[in-house]
């Protein structure tokens, strides 16, 4: 093996008390191609962002070349040859791409005047580089596609001398045939003596294109297994990690459930691409989720039956009978309440009273001829505090000033205060800590089983959905791959599916 | 649960201090003009005062509802004075009593304003335009109209009772004020103990979370920009009745005195947040200023300088509001 | 009528865009005027156009501008009507400064320019090395009219304030001039002076302040009757009945106020007849009379009781 350019050892970060970094060591080889692979938040972009300067880690050391390395900002990382093609583009669009392979460095004739020719002749240099002979340097970002703004940024990351390319999630928008030329780019990159870091969900790609992969889980690395000598299924069993698959809870495996709340069948909406769509159905007293990775389509689903996300085809039965909701106000009246994943942006209106966000979806009940019927608000908010433990200092304090927990708390009010049937809930303990967490859990779980509720719940934490439903079903590129029954479930099942892989096939390996 | 209960009262004593720092504000010019300036407590200025700001308190109450949900309304000015013509071209139609007349003028010029404001917002609304360049055209609109009406030219000669009700005083309190204030006193009962004012507020702070609750957005955007329609279809009423003419040319500018009169009031540009007892004490914060330094003696540019400073200030303590509040 | 008059405007508006000139032998006359949202330019308009009718032997296209200050769209006007080769251009400057070039261009092009209602600026002829002479009323000896009405009423001492127009504007620089000529000629004493910028409310407001300030007023010059309209209501309102007003333009709304005694004098400069006068002015020199000379001055007049 060529020699070792990058060494991590024991990396910890703390945001808080939440260990986003746990002891992350790992060694990048000069020229291979190594993958980092792990799920949503097992510290993937974290280590990405220290590496290039973002921010600085707590504990642990990193050196570069055989000297000790610790960038203060990213242009330190990038002057020593370190160079992030971030997931975001961070492309100007309304300038051309001459301009944005230079913007860092514009070159410059006497009195600061810009030097076109050389601006173009480097960005021509730049692009050639990595084979892109067939994009014109003056053209307008704005008018090409997402795979040729990817490759610019990569002609971008690479004009300036660089020792190592991290790429995340470079394919997530790609269709296949760009992804072709994006992996013989980084074949040629590799060749010139490139290391390149490839951050995926994908492990067709990684075992397509990469010398070796490094498993995350939990903000720790598990193991760096060399490509040649591993599988998907043993990298797919490194993230999962055996012991958490006993967590189930035997005695809630064959419940009761009342009537058919929710028929969906075929539901496509707009940024779906497939035809086919999705199906599922939900009994009143059931909790379904839906797990998935990020960008597989879950949110979108929720949006589209709360009338939100434009629906194009498919069906929606409610009570067993047909509806399409067009605006938040007629799901609403039909009984639906959904608990939004953007607390500070969908959820709450933060700067408003407690009081007012509560009775902000049922504005009948503290409507009196028009007027506020505050004293109303006030006992409705006290009861639902009291229900929800909400801890409060007073109800027109105005939201912003209560914890993470308690403000998703005050959202979970402001629906039940709705009084609906049917409640969708998108990432509903994101941000909370875990004492609240325990709390919103077992809230949720009396809804449906003393209430009868029907829950469809969207999370990327696969133990929240194993405690709190009764059936998942796992999405992956907008498609369901499969429905488990709690006495199915594992963490490494939901994770196979997520991938787009069969858990049933792979029992001998 | 201390914590929360530290930042309680703080939140609440913050927002009282709020208003209070108005108050203050104005409390602090009316102490200084009166020690400097011989007539300014005397009861013809205050007479004068109340009159001289009636105008820009009625635009202002309109204005506030519009800046509360986060829009502008730049067309105000053009269109009291749109308001003011058809009105104008109503009460000198012939063959009708004086009562007839008045009550048909009144009926005109607060449609016109209304239709005015209803446009704007449906306009801004259902295209989600940003509402500055939308009500830029209704200010052309109108004025253009306007003078296209009446050919340019004043309308005067109006029925007794109406030019007398412009100089009416009560307790030599300008009754066309206490129009203004009873209108104050309306815009405070819906911005603070209805469910619309409620809802007002919860769109200028975060629109998304009132349209997922269920709100048709759409219809309470419209709302506000008809009251501010509405607003300036009064003030057009009360415009002719103090100077007994309707002038095609009246009223330009108006719309940025209004808009100071709120900001200085404390309402944020931004939207959600902000109060109708504000917006009163700004625009007495603005007319006090113009009248206590014409008293003072200063001169004309003068007065204008120190009028934008004024703003300006205005709006940098709410920055700092702003920063507070979050 | 005046949608007629809408659409003759956009129909002159679209030929002067496309520099169509038609071929007609009557000589054309090009008239720029200032804003027609003033009522005074309004009436000049519609002097000129019953003007063209009656005399019959010249074609007439006029041009307005947005505003008081909008004088880009003047010196578009003067170049539009030289490249569609006018035989005279008419124009009442908007910027005694910004138009001296244009102008010249005119000139220079074989175009008889007459200059009218407000004169170009004396320095900036002279620096320009352009001679043109100016048809139009003296501002200054107007206003120096309206302000000797009210001294000989108040006599010598006279307490008087004078509500200027939009500072910086020529006729409103003319007619305060002509105020203040007035009261040092009779030694009246003047106590105040403050724009209203033409308005009628806003000079309510500075009026009935100034009144408050100063309560010992014995007379207000106004630089135009919107402004002496919003005293005279300022009066109303504070009961005073022993102050004279004068003002300038004779407005339609100041006839009854003159009629009944809430105002002493206006002054009218025949603003409908001005237009027409200078295009009487312009014709006769296109028919090979003698250019003009230096300042003729336009009939004005006191309007009293």
């Amino acid at each position: 093996m060529a020699t070792t350019i990058l060494e991590c050892a024991g990396l910890k970060k703390y945001f808080g008390g939440v260990k986003a970094l746990d002891g992350v060591s790992f060694n990048l080889a000069k020229g291979e191609v190594h993958a980092l692979v792990g799920e949503n938040g097992a510290g993937k972009s974290t280590l990405i962002k220290t590496l290039s300067g973002a921010f600085a880690w707590d504990e642990g050391t990193v050196s570069l070349k055989g000297k000790p390395y610790s960038p203060t900002d990213p242009r330190e990382a990038k002057d020593k040859g370190l160079q992030v093609v971030h997931q975001e583009f961070n492309l100007l669009e309304h300038l051309s791409v001459a301009e944005n392979i230079c913007i860092e460095a514009m070159p410059r004739r006497a009195f600061g005047f810009l030097d076109r020719a050389e601006m173009a002749r480097r960005a021509r240099a730049a692009l050639d580089a990595i084979g892109l002979t067939d994009v014109d340097v003056s053209t307008r970002v704005e008018t090409l596609g997402i795979a040729h703004r990817q490759l610019i940024e990569i002609a971008r990351a690479l004009q300036s001398k660089s020792d190592i390319l991290i790429l995340d999630e470079p394919t997530a928008t790609l269709t296949d045939r760009e992804k072709e030329r994006l992996f013989a780019i980084v074949e040629s990159i590799q060749e010139q003596g490139v290391t390149v870091v490839f951050v995926t969900h994908h492990l067709d790609e990684v075992f397509r294109i990469c010398n070796r992969v490094t498993v995350f889980r939990n903000g720790k690395t598990i193991i760096t297994e060399n490509i040649a000598e591993s599988s998907p299924e043993r990298v797919v069993q490194h993230m999962i990690g055996a012991s958490l698959d006993s967590s189930v809870d035997e005695s809630r495996n064959h419940p009761t459930f009342g009537e058919l709340a929710l028929r969906v069948e075929n539901l496509v909406h707009v940024q779906n691409p497939h035809g086919e769509g999705v199906s599922f159905e939900l009994r009143y007293g059931e909790t379904l989720g839906i797990a998935g990775l990020v960008g597989a389509g879950r949110t979108e689903i929720l949006r589209s039956l709360f009338g939100v996300n434009e629906i194009v085809s498919g069906d929606i039965q409610l009570d067993g009978k047909s509806v399409r909701f067009r605006d938040p106000s007629e799901s609403i009246a039909a009984g639906i309440g959904f608990v939004t994943e953007d607390r500070k942006d969908e959820g709450l209106v933060i700067d408003m009273s407690i009081a007012a966000n509560v009775s902000l979806a049922s504005m009948k009940k503290v409507n009196r001829a028009g007027f506020m019927d505050f004293s109303a608000e006030q006992r409705n908010t006290q009861q639902r505090a009291g229900q929800l433990k909400l801890k409060y200092g007073h109800f027109n304090d105005a939201a912003s000033s209560l914890s993470g927990g308690n403000q998703q708390k005050v959202v979970l009010a402001k629906w039940l205060e709705s009084g609906p049937k049917i409640l969708l809930l998108d990432e509903p303990t994101r941000g909370v800590d875990v004492g609240a967490k325990a709390e919103i859990y077992s809230i949720i779980r009396s809804l449906a089983v003393e209430q009868g509720m029907a829950i469809l719940v969207v999370s990327s934490e696969t133990p929240e959905l194993m405690t709190l439903c009764d059936r998942i079903a796992v999405l992956a590129n907008h498609r369901i791959t499969g429905i488990l029954d709690r006495p199915d479930f594992s963490e490494s099942a939901i994770l196979q599916y997520a991938y787009g892989q069969d858990p049933n096939a792979r029992q001998q390996a | 649960m201390t914590a929360t209960t530290k930042t309680s009262h703080k939140y609440s004593a913050k927002s009282i201090l709020e208003s209070f720092g108005i108050g203050i504000a104005l409390l602090l010019l009316i102490v200084f003009f009166s020690v400097t300036t011989e007539h300014f407590l005397s009861s013809n200025n205050i007479t004068n005062i109340l009159s001289q700001v009636t105008i820009n308190l009625i635009l202002a109450i309109g204005m506030t509802f519009v800046i509360l949900i986060g829009g502008i309304d730049l067309s105000v000015g053009s269109v009291m004075a749109f308001a003011a013509v058809v009105a104008g071209k109503a009460i000198s139609m012939e063959g009708f009593g004086p009562a007839e007349l008045i009550t048909v003028a009144i009926i005109a010029g607060l449609a016109a304003g209304f239709v005015c404001g209803l446009l704007n917002g449906v306009i801004s609304a259902y295209w989600a335009l940003p509402s500055f360049i939308v009500t830029l055209g209704m200010l052309n609109i109108a004025r253009g109209a306007a003078l296209h009406i009446t050919d340019a030219r004043t309308i005067y000669s109006f029925p007794y009772a109406f030019e007398e009700f412009g100089s009416l005083l009560f307790y030599g309190i300008p009754v066309v004020f206490l129009v203004a204030l009873a209108l104050v006193f309306i815009a405070w009962v819906v911005l603070t103990r209805t469910v619309f004012g409620r809802i007002l507020y919860a769109i200028g702070n975060n629109e998304e979370a009132v349209r997922l609750a269920g709100h048709r957005v759409f219809r309470y955007k419209v709302a506000a920009y008809t009251i501010c329609g509405l607003t300036a279809g009064i003030a057009a009423i009360v415009y002719m009745a103090r100077l007994n003419i309707s002038s095609p040319i009246a009223g330009i500018g108006f719309e940025l005195n209004a808009i100071a009169g709120v900001i200085i009031g404390g309402t944020s540009l931004s939207g959600g947040r902000g109060s109708i007892i504000g917006t009163l004490l700004g625009v007495f914060i603005i007319g006090v200023l113009a009248n206590g330094l014409i008293l003072l003696g200063l001169s004309d540019f003068m007065r204008q300088m120190i009028t934008g400073v004024v703003i300006i200030v205005a709006v940098i303590l709410d920055h700092y509001r702003a920063k507070y509040a979050s | 009528m005046k949608i007629q008059h809408t659409i003759k405007y956009i129909a002159l508006g679209v030929a002067l865009g496309f520099g169509t000139a038609q071929a007609d032998d009557k000589p054309v006359v090009g008239l720029i005027m200032k804003s027609l949202a003033n009522e005074f330019f309004q009436n000049m308009l519609e002097g000129a156009e019953a003007h063209a009718e009656e005399r019959g032997d010249y074609e007439l296209k006029a041009v307005g501008m947005q505003n008081e200050t909008d004088f880009e769209s003047q010196i578009n006007a003067v170049e539009n009507f030289i490249t569609q080769g006018v035989d005279a251009i008419v124009v009442a400057p908007a910027d005694s400064r910004a138009m001296v070039r244009p102008l010249k261009k005119a000139a220079a092009a074989g175009i008889t320019v007459i200059n009218f209602d407000v004169a170009l600026d004396a320095d900036a002829k002279k620096q320009q090395d352009f001679e043109l002479a100016f048809v139009g009323p003296d501002n200054r000896g107007g206003a120096k009219m309206a302000g000797d009405a009210l001294a000989k009423a108040l006599g010598e001492g006279g307490k008087v304030v004078i509500v200027e127009g939009n500072p910086g504007a020529d006729n409103a620089t003319e007619r305060r001039l002509g105020f203040e000529d007035s009261i040092a000629e009779y030694k009246l004493e003047l106590l105040d002076s403050r724009t209203a910028h033409w308005e009628t409310e806003e000079a309510n407001s500075v009026f009935s302040t100034m009144l408050t300030a100063h309560p010992e007023i014995q007379g207000v010059m106004a630089a135009n009757d919107s402004m002496a309209v919003g005293v005279v209501k300022a009066l109303e309102a504070a009961g005073r009945d022993d102050i004279l007003v004068v003002g300038f333009d004779n407005i339609n709304a100041v006839g009854p106020m003159i009629a009944d005694g809430r105002m002493l004098a206006t002054v009218d400069q025949f603003g409908t007849a001005m237009a027409a006068n200078a295009i009487d002015q312009a014709l006769e020199v296109v028919a090979g009379g003698a250019p003009l000379e230096g300042w003729v001055k336009t009939p004005i007049e006191l309007v009293t009781q």
